[in-house]
């Protein structure tokens, strides 16, 4: 399998956005001239090849070895192949990423997925703040794809998500599926404070009751609906190797909301 | 230093030099005569080229308080739309609601000197300057918002006398170093915190019960008695309504012949017929600019693409902010003396309406015979952003490219307009005068807009080409006072041009009311209110000019 390999130099004590490293910029193009790629660190430009050792020649995987949490838009605009991560990845992941996967070995800072479009992040450890979140000013988010963590996530996971999937395997902190447009996001753990506020449509699953929802989600009583079988089992799939979901307990709980915005969300849980 | 222009086509309007070849001596950064023996330091050869004063935007919404909440409603412009610093420039962002900086390079690289920013709002006006001295290279200058303020409303109300109102108005001039001064929505602003949702030029406003005409009349009035060289500039009732065209025709034929400036008009000429209920007012709006000389227009030309709308109308900004695209949008009250909103618009070509609005737009230009009376703007950022000015002077002087653009847009707008059958280009001297020659004349600018001796030497001199959007957006030269600021549209040199107000005379016993009224209802005090010359150090690089009055008429 023909891949690029970047491998970081020493750890940059400033931030480094890789953002410019798209896959459509990787096609075509020699590891010498993938080093020559211009980039910025802190407030000023550098070459890649200054804080990355290159090795193989550009294809369909990328690999990041000794990946700091310092390096940002990893993976940004993807669109097809395969970018593996080494340790910990930077803010914005997969921005604006619309095809193609991303695996994190380590964990990953705030705006994972930020307004993606498709493809499929996986990220083993923990993960920052504003998953599937639009940068500030931009009032879509996430619009297909999906995200699993299997760590812990930050607070407003799903912000104005519209489309997709976000699995979070541990907790998430607060505002989780704040202002979230659309789209099914499934948290394993506990969630925290205001879960679900400015929430439009949408799904959020959890597997027991919240410890707090907001004053704007209505109770509207447990229900055996067909669908919540087959969005149960899609979970699990999705949850590979963990044994918290069994699609057979189909019976969940549901809060509708936010009755503020629109109310047409849910909020779905196991009460038994 | 003496500066020889030698032998550029000379189109200057002014002085009625149009097209000839000849000569321009430049010393100190004024225009001189023709010296005798004596041999310039630098010969510029414009053989072949076209030289005209610099351009001149009078109505740009370039500083003030709501530019800044537009940069802050639309953050990814300036995520997306940067420009680094170099030796020369500072670094800047954005383009509908580009930084002060970026604001003043790019009218300069386009040969522009100068640019008014129409809408400040009186307790804005130490930001409005503060930005404005930001901006490098141009001429500046700015219009005070009244009409919907309560000390002025009240006074109306009180059946004050003219002497009263036009103290106030002097005074408000004197104090927000104003060029002039806008009225937004006369009534309206103030009818909108009262609930009111539409006001039409004879309705009265729900607190006050003044009309919106009294207003305009008033204020218009007391200009006029003051002797302040830019009439009203009005920002009429139901701006974006369809049917409007009607109330902007009355206002028309309500001034009594007092002058009248009637800003961003394509707004105010729609019709309301057809299967949409919208249709192009142009031809009836030019056909009463052409009788009535009092009344002089700027456009507003909207160009297709994102922008976004920036006005103190509060009520026609809420009432389109279901249109805003993206979805977000402020609407907000400036300190009880006038409103502000912000919808982000992005026009489009294959809509209906918005094909339309490009076309009466188009159309106003076009039937309006007399160019002295009519302006080429966008509204900037409200139309577009002063950027596309080229491509608007190619659409106004070359009909087929026109027509070009007319066959891509919405089909059912352009069988709604009459713009296909408008055979009328415009020519060279023709955009010399609406773009430098009447705007200076209108503003009351003595030594701008033309090039006599004794005028300022604000000159752009450009290459002939026929494509007219090439030739207007890269000038060769841009000459500021005389500096060579810009070459082949880069800026070369960084200069600080002149805030241009007017401070009419006043009778100071208005201070004592105001002082009580802005103790008991005013966030700052009249003291701090008032913005003086010296408030603005930045290196000596912000002047004030007076320009003195016109003569008083007889009252």
């Amino acid at each position: 399998m023909s891949g690029l390999t970047l491998s970081l130099k020493e750890a940059p004590r400033q931030r480094v956005d890789l953002s410019a490293l798209t896959s459509a910029i990787m096609d075509g193009k020699t590891a010498k001239e993938i080093a020559g790629l211009k980039l910025t660190l802190g407030n000023r430009k550098c070459s890649l090849g200054d804080i990355f050792k290159v090795t193989g020649r550009p294809g369909s995987r990328l690999v990041i070895d000794n990946c700091t949490d310092k390096i940002d838009g990893i993976g940004a605009r993807w669109s097809d192949g395969s970018v593996i991560v080494q340790g910990n990845a930077g803010a914005y992941l997969g921005k604006g990423m619309t095809g193609g996967n991303i695996h994190v070995y380590g964990n990953a800072g705030a705006y994972v997925a930020s307004a993606m479009g498709d493809g499929h992040i996986h990220i083993e450890g923990d993960a920052g703040d504003f998953i599937g979140a639009p940068q500030a000013g931009i009032r879509v988010g996430m619009n297909g794809g999906v995200v699993r963590v299997e760590g812990n996530a930050g607070d407003r996971v799903g912000d104005q998500m519209r489309r997709g999937v976000i699995l979070i395997e541990g907790n998430v902190g607060s505002h989780c599926a704040s202002r979230m447009i659309a789209g099914s996001l499934a948290v394993l753990g506990d969630a925290g404070p205001n879960l679900g506020l400015g929430m439009r449509r949408g799904t959020v699953l959890l597997m027991k009751p919240p410890s707090h929802l907001p004053a704007t989600f209505n109770d509207c009583g447990s229900h055996a609906l067909p669908f919540f079988h087959l969005f149960l089992s899609y979970i699990e799939s999705l949850a590979e190797g963990n044994q918290t979901i069994d699609p057979s307990r189909d019976r969940l709980h549901r809060y509708a909301g936010d009755l503020a915005v629109d109310g047409k969300g849910e909020i779905l849980f196991y009460n038994y | 230093m003496l500066i020889r222009l030698k032998g550029g086509r000379v189109y200057d309007p002014a002085n009625k030099i149009n097209g000839k070849i000849g000569d321009i001596y430049v010393r100190n950064g004024r225009v001189v005569s023709r010296p005798g023996t004596e041999k310039p330091d630098q010969v510029y050869d414009l053989s072949g080229k076209i030289v005209m004063a610099g351009a001149i935007d009078l109505h740009s919404h370039i500083a003030g308080g709501k530019l800044n909440i537009a940069r802050i409603l639309l953050p990814e412009e300036h995520r997306d739309m940067v420009e680094d610093r170099t030796r020369l420039k500072r670094s800047g962002s954005g383009e509908p609601t580009m930084t002060s900086f970026t604001t003043g390079y790019r009218y300069a690289e386009m040969g522009y000197t100068a640019a008014f920013e129409p809408a400040m709002v009186p307790v804005n006006a130490r930001q409005c300057h503060l930005e404005m001295a930001d901006i490098p290279i141009i001429d500046k200058g700015c219009y005070a918002m009244i009409g919907n303020d309560d000390f002025f409303l009240r006074m109306l109300a009180a059946k004050k006398d003219k002497k009263a109102i036009r103290d106030y108005v002097a005074w408000m001039m004197n104090a927000t170093g104003a060029l002039g001064v806008k009225v937004v929505n006369p009534g309206g602003i103030s009818a909108f915190k009262f609930n009111g949702r539409k006001l039409d030029l004879d309705e009265k406003t729900p607190h006050y019960g003044v009309t919106p005409r009294e207003v305009l009349l008033s204020l218009a009035g007391a200009l006029e008695g003051l002797g302040v060289p830019h009439p009203l500039h009005v920002h009429g009732c139901n701006l974006g309504v369809p049917g409007n065209v009607e109330t902007t025709l009355d206002t028309i034929a309500g001034t009594g012949g007092l002058p009248m400036h009637l800003t961003h008009i394509q707004f105010h000429s729609y019709g309301a017929e057809g299967d949409r209920k919208f249709s192009s007012g142009a031809a009836r709006i030019a056909e009463a600019i052409n009788k009535n000389k009092n009344i002089t227009a700027d456009v507003g030309q909207i160009m297709f693409g994102q922008t976004v709308t920036a006005s103190g109308d509060t009520m026609a900004q809420h009432a389109h902010s279901h249109l805003a695209n993206p979805k977000k949008w402020v609407c907000m009250d400036i300190d009880c003396q006038a409103g502000c909103g912000l919808v982000p618009f992005r026009y489009r070509d294959k809509d209906f309406v918005n094909a339309l609005q490009w076309a009466i737009g188009l159309e106003t230009f076009l039937l309006v015979d007399d160019p002295w009376r009519i302006f080429l703007t966008t509204d900037h950022p409200n139309g577009a952003p002063f950027t596309s000015y080229p491509h608007l002077i190619r659409l106004l002087m070359d009909r087929s490219f026109r027509n070009d653009m007319l066959a891509t847009v919405n089909k059912h707008a352009r069988v709604a307009s009459n713009l296909g059958a408008i055979k009328r280009e415009y020519s060279l001297n023709e955009i010399a005068i609406m773009t430098r020659a009447a705007p200076a004349r209108i503003l009351g600018l003595k030594d701008r807009g033309h090039l006599a001796v004794g005028a300022a030497a604000d000159i752009t001199v450009y290459s002939e080409h026929a494509n007219k959007e090439k030739m207007f957006s890269k000038p060769d030269y841009v000459f500021k006072d005389g500096q060579l600021v810009a070459r082949n549209g880069r800026i070369v040199d960084v200069v600080w041009g002149t805030t241009h107000v007017v401070r009419p005379e006043y009778d100071s016993a208005i201070e004592r009311p105001l002082k009580t009224f802005f103790n008991d209802y005013q966030g700052i005090a009249l003291d701090n209110f008032v913005v003086r010359e010296g408030d603005f150090p930045e290196d000596g690089r912000y002047r004030f000019k007076a320009h003195p009055t016109k003569k008083r008429r007889a009252a």
